[in-house]
């Protein structure tokens, strides 16, 4: 296609995929935590088996697919380079990968030691993680309201990583430690500051390049992130072992809640705009999140103003479903089949040389296995939303989430071979080309 | 006075944008740009661009529209 371009060092393929291969194997663990456990899993939020399950697709699935999104993200679509990609990586993803299973098995067996050796271990590999992709954030010459969200989104991380680390510290060594204060404020920056902040910073790039919607609005993507940064701040302030002033903190959260209603409506309207009328999944994908984030806003609005209803068991379970399940799951999942298939077209770029056409980025993964996943998945979300008021519907959902979980795996299986057979055939095109 | 070739990259489904630009560069005579319209700065395309001799300047317009114009260095 283009004679003697070359690509810039770009991380190689297998910085991403190794995350984002792993990532759906923790989401098929939190599945089978759901089987083994039934109704049991929805009683409270502070049970070891809710603590686990939680950490399974917050840590496992969403932030292991985030971190791999991220390192590769940066220097494609941001600019900023990484310091030594192959270096952080591994230590990342064994961090993550390790981290999660000493974590999850130190909620579920009790076991103070597993603590002691996870604070130390997820603390270095993904405080290191941040602090680097922070850095390569700040020398970025790239501006704009994607960069600003990710270096606050990033930031957001540190917070909860810190915070998540005095948690598990007191878990450890049976520190005194104000617990459910901090585990409220760790939630929120986990979800909402890094999180969301990254969803956002990456959805003001990629919606309007993948989805062909106009771009978001100037207004909204200039404050979203700075405001939500603020409320957030100004919220965890207000748990500080002060006289409480109830009211701002109910106002604040609800506030928090309004600002991300926001974000998802716009970014329904803006998909309503685009210019190919097509339907496919990760539209569907990024529909679907965004009609969960909008629920589970107004779910946190109506838990504010109805002090107490936290202590109903479902409350919870509840918004942790909508949340992971329903709003950064999907993403994720969306995410996933756009970002490898087309870093498979640029990574077969490389080899590709004149006359030799590179397979397009619909041969990568079919888009009917994309759609079946797509009903796997709604169908483990609705299930899940059902046990609520009927427990039972916690099995089906538990089951459908596997299902879900192992059919994302193949397809990025399915991406990940498809890479090597390209290679494979476009290397031995080439070398008959210099026989001939 | 050089002339300008267009490529409206706007309504495309990446990786096009991206392939029409290469193409069209094989073929671009000295002295001449290439404008792209993007909706996003293309940093993979400015790192293949500065390894391959060409120049590029880039601004946003106020509808959100990223002009890039390209020409050999």
């Amino acid at each position: 296609m283009q004679p003697g371009l070359s690509f810039e060092q770009a991380p190689p393929i297998s910085v991403p995929f190794r995350f984002f291969l792993t990532a759906p194997l923790f989401g098929m663990a939190a599945g089978l935590l759901l089987l083994w456990q039934g109704p049991s899993a929805l009683l409270s939020r502070w049970t070891s088996v809710a603590l686990a399950l939680t950490h399974l697709l917050a840590v496992g699935f969403m932030l292991q697919a985030m971190c791999g999104a991220l390192l590769q993200m940066l220097p494609v679509a941001a600019g900023a380079n990484i310091w030594q990609p192959k270096r952080v990586t591994q230590l990342t993803h064994a961090g993550l990968t390790i981290g999660t299973l000493l974590l999850v098995a130190g909620f579920l067996g009790e076991q103070a030691l597993l603590f002691q050796i996870a604070v130390p271990f997820m603390t270095v590999s993904l405080g290191a993680f941040a602090v680097i992709v922070l850095v390569a954030l700040f020398r970025t010459p790239a501006l704009g309201p994607t960069i600003i969200a990710l270096r606050i989104a990033v930031f957001g991380l540190i917070v909860t990583i810190s915070l998540g680390a005095t948690l598990a510290s007191a878990f450890g060594w049976q520190l005194a430690l104000p617990l459910t204060e901090i585990t409220h404020v760790h939630a929120a920056w986990g979800l909402g500051g890094w999180s969301l902040l990254l969803v956002a910073g990456v959805a003001y790039l990629v919606v309007p390049m993948f989805q062909l919607t106009p771009p978001y609005p100037t207004w909204l993507a200039r404050s979203f992130s700075v405001t939500l940064f603020f409320l957030l701040t100004a919220w965890s302030i207000t748990w500080l072992p002060l006289q409480r002033p109830d009211g701002l903190q109910v106002a604040l959260a609800c506030a928090a809640a309004l600002l991300a209603t926001v974000f998802a409506v716009v970014t329904l309207r803006l998909q309503g705009q685009r210019r190919r009328k097509v339907t496919e999944p990760t539209l569907l994908f990024w529909r679907l999140a965004m009609a969960c984030l909008i629920v589970a806003a107004f779910a946190v609005i109506l838990q504010q103003l109805n002090p107490g209803s936290e202590d109903h068991a479902g409350t919870p379970f509840l918004l942790g479903v909508l949340l992971m399940v329903g709003v950064f799951m999907p993403v994720i999942s969306g995410m996933l089949y756009k970002i490898m298939p087309f870093l498979n077209w640029l990574h077969l770029q490389k080899i590709g040389k004149p006359g030799l056409v590179v397979p397009n980025m619909r041969q990568m993964i079919s888009e009917p296995r994309m759609m079946m996943q797509f009903r796997l998945h709604l169908a483990a979300l609705l299930l899940l939303l059902g046990a609520v008021p009927l427990p039972l519907l916690v099995y089906p959902g538990g089951l459908a989430l596997i299902a879900s979980c192992i059919w994302l795996e193949w397809n990025l299986i399915v991406a990940t071979r498809n890479f090597a057979r390209f290679s494979r055939e476009l290397e031995e095109r080439l070398a008959k080309e210099q026989a001939a | 006075m050089a002339e300008e070739r267009v490529i409206d990259g706007r309504g495309l489904m990446p990786p096009e944008p991206m392939e029409l630009t290469l193409t069209a560069l094989d073929t671009l005579p000295d002295g001449e740009e290439l404008l792209l319209l993007l909706y996003c700065e293309p940093q993979p395309l400015y790192g293949i661009l500065k390894q391959n001799g060409y120049t590029h300047r880039s601004q946003t317009r106020p509808d959100g529209t990223v002009e890039v114009r390209i020409k050999k260095a």
